[in-house]
């Protein structure tokens, strides 16, 4: 085995976050039974020190010490479901086979034995230390070089860079199963710090009831406009569901093939209007909307590529609807049902109009924004074309300034039945 | 890049601030865009996100909702974008759809930026057509104009938010730009 020192980019594997179900609480209705909502999986790449203590340092105290000086204010809490210090057997096989690849700093045989390599594993604690962003590398080197061991040896502590799960998982078989892929996980019942899970199952049961509902309407909106060769057929609807009972505030479907002057536009291998997305258009209905709320004449700044006005008396119906308050802002508040997966500009979209949850019905492989892995659930860093794009542009809140919840609604009753009538491309821009 | 080169692109990019300029003065958040073929400008655009109410409605769209209305989608292939602030993601994503031929830019956006400052729309894996991104041209005007808006939105704001104005002074990257203000 040779020794070398790893740089940080080296072992920077970025794994990036599992994915995450979220089992929906059995209902009394058959109909309720087979419709799944899905909640995307987060892209949240946070990443972790790892830092190895093969000699005397394994007082847990001293560690905590050095870490708390070094870092005043960590919030463990964040990492709560994180295990702090590992032995190297129940590291997952990955980091296994990396952390042993990497002997630098420890001072080895020249040409270990079996036996001499399995001890030194079995010796060797891996404390976790900080979310990487926490503190730079060479400040933590420092840190541990004034402390012992370090302080009296020519050795460096070896400092690793691990991509774990950002949040606690929902159950104790996802622990396991993140256990063998991430880092030792523990997971608590009764934990305080996964916010997440909770707010997600909360949030489905505020929606589980009607999303069918109004993915049927987005289709058939999009239908309406699709039999007019105006668009594709993606349609979308958006929803006020925090009063107390839901309210549609506004339909719009996919008008890529209308010409400036209103006729259909013959379809070519070109992209169309893109502005008139079903989400661009929905979108803007609701700016105008507000505009007139404040007694604003919302066709002042009208420009028809923008195609924002109703195009069918469905769309016209809740356009014309006064039913949104004047001191509200933007989206907030409201949710958006879309037939397919947005694009990567739809999806942003929705996230600039600070919407609260998005349903989607058809996942987008080669062209959806907010998925964040791909078919077979894994996130790679980067993604095969038709695996899934993983920009998870729903949930970055650490790089975007607004997020929101996700999920992908499918009617399993549908499917079996075959009912699935989509024939829209794959690489369709929803 | 080459004198001639630059000259040439901050011809256009000096079209770009006048846009944003503008749009500061229509307290509209400063991000001015013009679009070039073969060394015409065929449309220009600011941010309108203010007085549409519309979260979407960046100097990009405003652009090319005019640029469309008159010419087929497929000059776009030959065009160019120069734009005060790199394009969010939103709009990175569009003008990949469309095919856009290059974008040159100011100042990076590190709030939701789409070419290199949060993500890389531009060249990241797609069903369609990367394109080159140009970024750090007239990089300190188009930061100085994003830090007047806010200073002139502090002024407006009936109570001075002293935490607001103290970010301003030591912090030169772009802010919240784009998004409408409450
Ligand atoms: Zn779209
Ligand atoms: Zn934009």
């Amino acid at each position: 085995m040779s020794t070398l020192t790893l740089s940080p980019a080296s072992v920077d594997s970025r794994l990036s976050e599992p994915k995450t179900r979220f089992a929906l609480p059995s209902r009394p209705s058959r109909h309720m039974l087979s419709n799944c909502l899905r909640a995307m999986p987060l892209p949240s790449r946070s990443e972790h020190l790892i830092v190895d203590q093969p000699f005397l340092f394994r007082c847990a105290k001293l560690f905590n010490s050095v870490i708390s000086k070094a870092i005043p204010d960590l919030k463990t809490n964040d990492f709560q479901h994180l295990r702090r210090v590992v032995q190297f057997k129940f590291l997952p096989p990955h980091l296994q086979k990396t952390f042993r690849s990497s002997k630098g700093g420890v001072v080895l045989t020249e040409d270990p034995s079996e036996e001499d390599v399995a001890e030194q594993d079995d010796t060797v604690r891996y404390f976790l230390v900080s979310p990487s962003k926490a503190i730079q590398h060479a400040a933590l080197v420092d840190a541990f070089r004034q402390n012992p061991p370090w302080c009296e040896s020519k050795a460096s502590p070896r400092i690793f860079y691990v991509t774990v799960p950002t949040f606690s998982p929902t159950s104790s078989e996802q622990a396991a199963q993140w256990s063998v892929e991430y880092w030792p996980i523990t997971y608590k019942n009764t934990n305080p710090y996964g916010p997440h899970p909770s707010l997600v199952a909360r949030n489905v049961a505020e929606i589980e009831k009607d999303a069918g509902k109004w993915l049927a309407l987005a289709e058939k909106a999009a239908e309406q406009v699709y039999s007019q060769n105006l668009g594709e057929r993606v349609g979308c609807v958006i929803v006020d569901n925090s009063k107390g009972r839901p309210e549609i505030v506004a339909v719009a479907a996919d008008s890529r093939w209308r010409n400036p002057t209103g006729e259909p536009e013959t379809k070519n291998d070109g992209p169309g209007n893109v502005m008139a997305h079903a989400v661009e258009r929905a979108i803007a209905m609701v700016g105008k909307k507000r505009l007139r709320a404040v007694g604003k004449d919302p066709d002042t700044l009208d420009r028809k590529l923008f195609c924002d006005s109703p195009l069918t008396d469905m769309e016209r119906r809740y356009y014309e609807l006064d039913n949104l308050p004047s001191n509200g802002y933007l989206c907030v508040e409201l949710d958006i049902y879309v037939t397919h997966e947005p694009c990567v500009m739809c999806s942003m979209a929705i996230l600039h109009s600070r919407f609260k949850r998005c349903i989607f019905g058809r996942r987008m492989p080669y062209t959806g924004g907010l998925t964040a892995d791909n078919a077979e659930g894994k996130m790679e860093e980067k993604p095969k074309l038709g695996d899934g794009l993983g920009h998870g542009i729903f949930w970055r809140p650490s790089e975007l300034n607004w997020k929101l919840l996700a999920w992908e609604f499918t009617n399993e009753e549908d499917k079996e039945n075959g009912k699935i009538s989509d024939h829209t491309p794959n690489t369709l821009q929803a | 890049m080459n004198p001639d080169k630059k000259a040439y692109h901050e011809r256009f990019m000096r079209e770009a601030i006048a846009m944003a300029e503008l749009a500061l003065r229509s307290d509209e958040t400063p991000v001015g865009c013009v679009f070039v073929k073969d060394d015409e400008i065929i449309g220009r655009g600011m941010n309108e996100t203010n007085r549409t109410l519309n979260g979407t409605r960046h100097a990009e769209f405003v652009a090319l909702a005019g640029i469309l209305s008159k010419l087929p989608i497929s000059i776009l292939k030959e065009t160019d974008l120069y734009v005060t602030v790199e394009p969010c993601v939103m709009c990175a994503s569009m003008l990949r759809q469309y095919g856009i031929r290059a974008v040159y830019f100011g100042c990076w956006n590190e709030r939701f930026g789409g070419t290199g400052g949060v993500l890389n729309i531009h060249s990241d894996i797609s069903v369609d057509k990367p394109y080159p991104v140009h970024g750090g041209i007239f990089r300190e005007e188009a930061i100085m104009l994003l830090r007047k808006f806010y200073v002139q939105e502090n002024e407006k704001a009936p109570e001075p938010k002293q935490k607001r104005t103290r970010e301003l002074k030591t912090e030169i990257s772009p802010m919240d730009i784009h998004a409408p203000k409450k």
